[in-house]
């Protein structure tokens, strides 16, 4: 218990005729890093608001850092889905106000925004107003008034989105940094990479109610791989004729980026076994069974209710993808 | 939550309310800078406003079968260019100009067309027409079209005068001692206080006192209450609101806020009051505001601000731009506006029925009260005061948590401002 930073048991929110979250409980233990995903509108700022004390559940129970978040606001950074600096304050001025909101001393708070705006890029903007900045360097600025009072717990809504790659990039390893200083984080994003790349659990909300909480090793198991890779050793094209008439496989199409085509299992059919069908039908350089990633994860877990786009395959088949 | 985390996060967002509407260039200059040159060219007024008039020099005609007017003119002329003069140190606005005029005594009344003629070409100051009547004569001033209106007024004064001097020589009767006896007569009225000392009475003085106190209070609880539905609109605007509800509780926020406001009503009333109390010092009238007035203003000025402060910052959470506030301010502005317009009546009649009902209405009430008890003419029953300071305990109580409730729901809200009944549902809600 004593490990267990968030806990929600049967949390329940609705506005007006709309219930925004359903019945969702989960726990996250110190030092983790949590991906909460979930579509648009899924009710996943509702719950973090929620976890925050922003907003006040409807029936269930909610415990952060032992207790209500109210009383360890303190001990909580946050980052809004929705970003806001007072636009006519001077950078750190704006630093300076949050830091004594969260109980750090002014020469505390200086030291560290100072080396804040250094590590996270932004040298040389603390007398700049908030309003003469990027909208990616107030989202940097933001991010560092959530982390300024180092808090155990860091919530992040969408933290990466709107940035460019480099930034992205940056942010990321900021991220990766104060995890393994064990700082416990809980994010939602709708950067599958991102993810998969920090998280150690993940919680996926669909319609406001949980559809997954797994770690990302159990994820992997549970969810069986079910795209082969297979490089051809001669031509593409003859590859691909040969492939139209390889059984136990549902459909196939050339990958540029892999180079190589992606051929997909048919459902209920042993991997292993389609895998064999193609080795016999072709020769390949490369064959392999790739694992099932995140974004398979959400695609298949919400994907009946999200935009799918009919595109075609290299031999013209159609093929169905979901974004 | 810890309570000195509390208070910290109230004053952290008390100062930064304050500091960036107090210390702000904006509100140097149009709260204090501006009011602080308008009352150091009080002075100065005179002198920048003083405008030169041309003196009156030339000749008055006087057409007058009768020959009984121009004399009397002649002597009433240097009378009313003094009175004049004496009206303008008194003013001090314009500066004094010569008079010297020639009065010309024509008996032929045939020769009029021949002064109007003159008068058209401006060669002539003023051509005056007698008709004789069993009163007295009677006449009538004419004066070309570019005659200045000071002159004009000299003129016409004289021409009173003479006419009046006529009359009451054709009646046989001293003019110059009637008018002595007839003469205003100067008497000067002393207020005796209770312990028996006697100063100089200013009666409009002491009605324009209650006037402006509840003007001060009025300007100072609404600077500050305009900073608050404005700073809040921001917030909202600008998606800062989430951070601060991240860092602080709803209840911390509004109460820093409210706390930050009411340091910036304070310096205005200090500001203009003491500015008010100066100068009043410096004219030797301090009396007319006696040490209860400032005891009172200290009981309602709390009042007034939470009052103003919660409707304000409700309306403020409740919608996402100024415009759509205009909607909601209307009803608050409007009871608000009450005391302006019924001053008057309420400093002439302090213990009236309007004066006394309109005491306990909110939200108008702290400002009736001050206007009551600060006027000289009637003191307001003690339990009558002190029973509208229970009321309106009660209210500032009552608008103060709907306005919480209403400021935890609305902060968060975007879109379109909600109804009279949504705002209910606000306060109802869990």
């Amino acid at each position: 218990m004593k490990n267990i930073v968030i806990q929600l048991a049967n949390v329940n929110k609705r506005f007006g005729a709309l219930q925004a979250v359903r019945n969702v409980s989960f726990e996250i233990q110190r030092g983790q890093v949590c991906g909460f995903l979930g579509p648009n509108g899924a009710g996943k700022s509702t719950t973090i608001r929620m976890v925050m004390s922003i907003l006040l559940p409807d029936s269930g129970s909610i415990t952060v850092l032992g207790g209500s978040a109210l009383d360890a606001k303190d001990r909580i950074g946050y980052l809004p889905e929705e970003r806001g600096v007072y636009r006519k304050m001077r950078v750190a001025d704006f630093l300076r106000f949050i830091a004594k909101l969260k109980g750090i001393s002014r020469n505390d708070a200086d030291s560290r925004i100072r080396a804040w705006l250094e590590r996270v890029e932004l040298p040389g903007v603390s007398q700049k107003r908030c309003e003469e900045l990027s909208k990616g360097m107030q989202q940097k600025l933001q991010f560092i008034a959530s982390v300024l009072h180092e808090p155990p717990l860091l919530i992040l809504d969408e933290p990466f989105s709107g940035l460019d790659p480099v930034n992205r990039r940056l942010l990321s390893s900021v991220v990766r940094q104060l995890k393994e200083s064990g700082t416990t984080i809980l994010f939602s994003t709708h950067q599958m990479e991102q993810a998969e790349d920090l998280c150690d659990q993940v919680l996926l909300i669909h319609k406001g109610e949980k559809v997954l909480d797994e770690t990302m090793g159990a994820i992997h198991g549970r969810f069986d791989p079910r795209t082969i890779l297979a490089e051809p050793a001669n031509s593409i094209d003859v590859a691909a004729a040969a492939l139209e008439h390889v059984s136990n496989i549902e459909s196939f199409r050339w990958s540029m980026e892999q180079k190589a085509f992606e051929i997909r299992v048919t459902e209920g059919v042993d991997p292993q076994l389609a895998m064999s069908n193609v080795m016999r039908a072709t020769p390949l350089r490369r064959v392999e069974l790739q694992r099932a990633t995140l974004d398979d994860v959400f695609v298949k877990l919400v994907g009946g209710s999200v935009v799918e786009i009919e595109t075609a395959d290299k031999t013209g088949k159609p093929q169905v993808n979901h974004v | 939550m810890s309570e000195r985390g509390a208070t910290r996060r109230i004053r952290a967002i008390a100062w930064r309310e304050f500091r960036y509407t107090a210390l702000t260039k904006g509100f140097l200059i149009g709260a204090i800078i501006l009011p602080g040159i308008m009352f150091a060219a009080i002075p100065l007024l005179p002198m920048l406003m003083s405008s030169k008039s041309a003196p009156l020099i030339g000749r008055v005609v006087v057409i007058d079968p009768t020959n009984s007017l121009a004399q009397s003119l002649e002597m009433s002329l240097p009378m009313s260019a003094q009175k004049s003069l004496e009206n303008q140190d008194n003013s001090s606005i314009s500066e004094p100009f010569k008079v010297e005029l020639t009065v010309e005594n024509i008996s032929d009344t045939a020769r009029v067309e021949e002064f109007r003629a003159q008068l058209k070409e401006s060669s002539l100051r003023a051509l005056i027409i007698v008709t004789p009547s069993a009163d007295g004569p009677a006449a009538e001033l004419l004066v070309p079209s570019g005659a200045s209106p000071r002159h004009t007024t000299i003129l016409e004064s004289a021409l009173r005068e003479a006419v009046t001097r006529a009359r009451v020589t054709q009646a046989n009767e001293n003019y110059d001692r009637l008018s002595k006896l007839m003469g205003r007569s100067a008497i000067e009225t002393r207020r005796v206080s209770p312990e028996g000392n006697e100063s100089k009475e200013n009666a409009q003085l002491r009605m324009l006192v209650p006037a402006g106190f509840m003007f001060l209070l009025w300007i100072a609880v609404f600077t500050s209450g305009n900073y608050l539905l404005t700073s809040t609109i921001e917030e909202k605007s600008s998606r800062v609101m989430e951070v601060l509800l991240s860092a602080a509780s709803p209840i911390e926020l509004l109460t820093g806020k409210l706390v930050g406001q009411a340091g910036v009503a304070g310096v205005m009333l200090l500001m203009y009051g003491g500015v008010g109390l100066a100068g009043l010092g410096a004219a030797a009238m301090l009396d007319v505001v006696p040490l209860q007035h400032l005891l009172w203003m200290l009981v309602w000025f709390p009042l007034a601000y939470f009052t103003v402060a919660a409707i304000m910052v409700s309306i403020g959470s409740a919608v996402s731009d100024l415009r759509e506030a205009q909607s909601l301010i209307g009803p608050a502005m409007l009871a608000l506006t009450i005391p302006l317009m019924l001053w008057l009546p309420i400093v002439e009649s302090p213990n009236g029925m309007l004066a006394t009902i309109s005491s306990f209405v909110p939200p108008a009430a702290p400002f009736v009260m001050i206007l009551r008890l600060t006027a000289a003419n009637e003191p307001v029953p003690m339990w009558q005061a002190l029973l509208a300071v229970f009321v309106n305990v009660l209210t500032v109580a009552a608008i103060l948590w709907s306005g919480a409730r209403i400021f935890r729901v609305g902060v968060l809200m975007q879109g379109k401002p909600p109804s009279p009944m949504e705002l209910l549902r606000w306060i109802k809600a869990r």
